[in-house]
């Protein structure tokens, strides 16, 4: 269950990110030159990379054993509930649905109006592709790490992780677009559960508290953050101001507010 | 650069990360304070649970 929940959880969070950094890099291998998209995504990845292999044995030669859980903990609420909020609000209808895609093609008509330099290297295009992929892969970074220091947490999130970058990077290769239909608030919504139950749990086993039933506990966890995220999605849907949770089909662009 | 990398670790509102660091560390002192009694064993998790979803509800500003 653990590992199932932990490999699901990281591959998600991976995907999602990396299909909004991919969105960058497209638009600008599309309307710029290609070789600076990917020289841009390729140095970004090496930053990431780093920062990876940095930061994964200092939190775990640093922290230890409880403490280490409730820091783990703390980590994945700060990333877990942000998510399960953003992902609430967006379902109420009080927030831009998440959408690649648009991104896509906004980023795409941005960048359209300026044109690529005649001749040498476009340093604004990796400039642009580095800073996305940067931003994008450095919350890939701390969640898979954060989900990969817990005791077993490795191979899961690993696996997961991996998984996500292979289905992305094919998906690119083969379609040169984003997903139009991928459902992204929902998967973020899922993610953000996930990442809170996870975030729950060890934060409490730190502190020197039991669950009943063990590992299985995650389930009931699981089960009360989707009770409350629903309830304060009928709230906030239902409240002055708010509207019916917008349905997977309806348009990102009706409201203002830029998906994040 | 700064101010993303800032909403990336703590999002976009301050009231979510302060809530949850202090609904972790009320758990804390509960915790200290109970030492090894068994109803924090039993029940801390849940009093966890709770100040959590106390934090989340106030991180998203519903009002009555």
């Amino acid at each position: 269950m653990t590992f199932v929940l932990t490999a699901v959880g990281a591959a998600l969070a991976v995907a999602l990110e990396l299909f909004e950094a991919m969105a960058i890099v497209l638009a600008v291998a599309l309307t710029r030159r290609p070789s600076a998209a990917l020289a841009g995504a390729a140095a970004a990845a090496l930053a990431c990379g780093a920062l990876a292999v940095v930061l994964g044995p200092v939190l775990v030669a640093q922290v230890a054993g409880d403490a280490l859980r409730v820091v783990v903990g703390v980590a994945l609420l700060l990333f877990g509930m942000e998510w399960l909020r953003k992902g609430v609000l967006r379902l109420a209808g009080r927030r831009a649905r998440s959408d690649s895609y648009a991104e896509f093609v906004a980023e795409r008509e941005a960048l359209s109006e300026t044109a690529p330099p005649a001749d040498g290297f476009d340093w604004p295009g990796f400039v642009i592709a580095f800073k996305g992929v940067l931003l994008e892969g450095v919350e890939v970074i701390l969640i898979v790490t954060v989900l990969a220091a817990r005791p077993g947490g490795l191979a899961p999130a690993l696996v997961g992780g991996a998984a996500a970058v292979v289905l992305v990077l094919g998906l690119g290769l083969v379609l040169h677009r984003p997903l139009r239909r991928l459902p992204e608030t929902e998967l973020k919504y899922l993610v953000g559960l996930v990442l809170t139950t996870f975030g729950t749990f060890f934060c409490a086993e730190g502190l020197g508290a039991d669950w009943p039933l063990g590992d299985g506990a995650l389930v009931l966890v699981l089960a009360f953050w989707l009770a409350l995220s629903q309830a304060a999605v009928r709230a906030l849907a239902s409240a002055p101001g708010g509207r019916r949770p917008a349905s997977p089909s309806s348009s990102s662009s009706s409201s203002s507010e830029a998906p994040a | 650069m700064l101010r993303t990398l800032r909403k990336l670790v703590l999002g976009e509102t301050w009231a979510l990360p302060i809530g949850i660091f202090v609904a972790v560390g009320l758990a804390a002192v509960l915790g200290a304070v109970a030492g090894s009694a068994d109803w924090w064993e039993d029940s801390g998790a849940f009093v966890l649970l709770a100040l959590l979803a106390a934090a989340f509800v106030a991180g998203l500003g519903i009002r009555r």
